[in-house]
């Protein structure tokens, strides 16, 4: 292990005074599935780790001010078996039952999983469907960032060093679906994920939608031009033909050693035509 | 260091860790409990999956100082008297180990889960054990072996 140095915060408070003190030395854990795997790569040498592990303040599901709120420290195997989110996020619901593994996902943190902003994170896509906010508190205060605002660039976002986030919250929505493809069914790093909410008007034409996609950009993104590909529209085939091709132009994948770039490019349509297709079942 | 005190196999236990240790480490290493094993180290395969407070974690990807306070089983707690736990008798009989490399990952996962699932479907004990690498079985024998498990438990109960 590449040597780092650990400190376990007692409540929120002191978490954010050490990260006030430290400026730009010191990274969260709480979960650690991801910190760890960073730290033996060396990208952690020297850091202070500060363990947020025993905040119970920032753990919990619950409903609020006509939101859905879920603290930083919640786990994914948490989501995985809410009937709250099953009943109000079932996208991100959705999502949780095919992030990682059942014994990661006992670890696994939702606030951990956007902090990460890794392309192929499983929560994002779902979040930014529902688009959700991020709560940020630093000794400075608390602020609000849409989600799409708060993902920069590869694992960079508008976090500053001193600020954790606290918890993410987003309005109820019961519909909506997530789809996956990885190499396997657990411990896959997504090759290409959508996740779309859509809601049709009395004549059956997309009243309203959110598509957003995983590993097709340096971020998760919002896959706008598909938005509006179907907006006003009945889903026929033609249209979801036409979405399909402005999905090209919402995404610019990577060439990797798990796919291609024309393999993702191609396969990234089908998952976005899927994702809606099941947003209206 | 850090100072930590948690319970192992329902001992007490006092230990100084370094930061960056991990808790495969402190129960391999130092404790000599070699029954947990340490294999990807990265949270991919489930070898050194042992129950943290009830749950089943990965503790190559845990840090041994977030354990303070905490309750470890690992495989070596499972015997009672020397015996086999029921589960691991039911893996020797239903020929689940090949190597035996992966197995006790496996046992400490399935008993995590069944513990809050006691009766699964074949289904939800596949998807239950995903997270954990067999190279020699092809899961099929380690199925049989938690499926068996669990008719005996509702069996006896």
């Amino acid at each position: 292990m590449n040597g780092f140095d650990y400190i376990s915060a007692k409540d929120l408070l002191d978490a954010l005074t050490i990260l006030d003190r430290e400026a730009g030395n010191a990274c969260p854990v709480a979960g650690a599935t991801n910190v760890v795997v960073k730290a033996q790569s060396g990208r952690l040498k020297d850091k202070l780790l500060v363990s947020i592990d025993g905040l119970n303040e920032l753990r919990g599901i619950r409903e609020e001010g006509g939101f859905v709120c879920i603290g930083a420290l919640t786990t994914l195997a948490e989501i995985a078996k809410s009937e709250l989110l099953k009943e109000k996020a079932y996208v991100l619901w959705q999502a949780a039952q095919v992030f990682a593994d059942p014994v990661i996902r006992n670890r696994a943190t939702i606030g951990g999983n956007i902090a990460d902003a890794s392309p192929t994170s499983d929560t994002a896509p779902p979040l930014l469907a529902l688009n959700a906010e991020v709560v940020i508190q630093s000794l400075r205060g608390e602020r609000t960032l849409l989600l799409d605002d708060f993902f920069f660039n590869v694992c960079k976002t508008a976090l500053e060093d001193d600020e954790l986030i606290t918890s993410v919250r987003f309005r109820p929505c019961e519909t909506g679906a997530f789809v996956k493809l990885g190499l396997r069914n657990a411990m896959a790093k997504t090759l290409i994920s959508a996740a779309a909410i859509v809601h049709l008007d009395d004549e059956g034409k997309v009243a309203n939608c959110t598509i957003a996609m995983g590993s097709v950009a340096p971020r998760p993104i919002r896959a706008r031009h598909a938005e509006q590909a179907i907006i006003g529209k009945a889903l026929t085939e033609e249209t979801l033909t036409q979405m399909k091709e402005a999905v090209l132009i919402d995404i610019d994948p990577i060439e990797s050693i798990r796919a291609s770039k024309f393999y993702r490019m191609n396969v990234a349509c089908t998952i976005a035509e899927r994702a809606v297709r099941g947003a209206i079942v | 260091m850090i100072t930590i005190h948690l319970t192992i196999n329902g001992e007490p236990v006092t230990a100084e860790v370094r930061p960056d240790e991990m808790l495969v480490s402190l129960i391999r290493r130092r404790l000599g409990l070699t029954g947990t094993k340490e294999s990807c180290c990265v949270g991919e395969c489930g070898a050194c999956t042992v129950i943290l407070n009830g749950k089943a974690v990965k503790s190559c990807v845990m840090l041994a100082a977030q354990c303070d306070g905490k309750e470890v089983v690992t495989i070596e707690g499972l015997q009672l008297n020397g015996e086999l736990h029921p589960l691991q008798r039911c893996f020797v009989e239903a020929n689940a180990v090949q190597c035996g490399f992966c197995t006790p990952g496996f046992i400490m996962t399935a008993l995590a889960y069944l513990s809050e699932h006691p009766n699964p479907t074949r289904d939800e004990i596949r998807s239950a054990i995903s997270g954990n690498l067999c190279r020699c079985t092809g899961y099929e024998q380690i199925i049989d072996a938690i499926e068996s498990y669990v008719d005996q438990t509702n069996a006896s109960a």
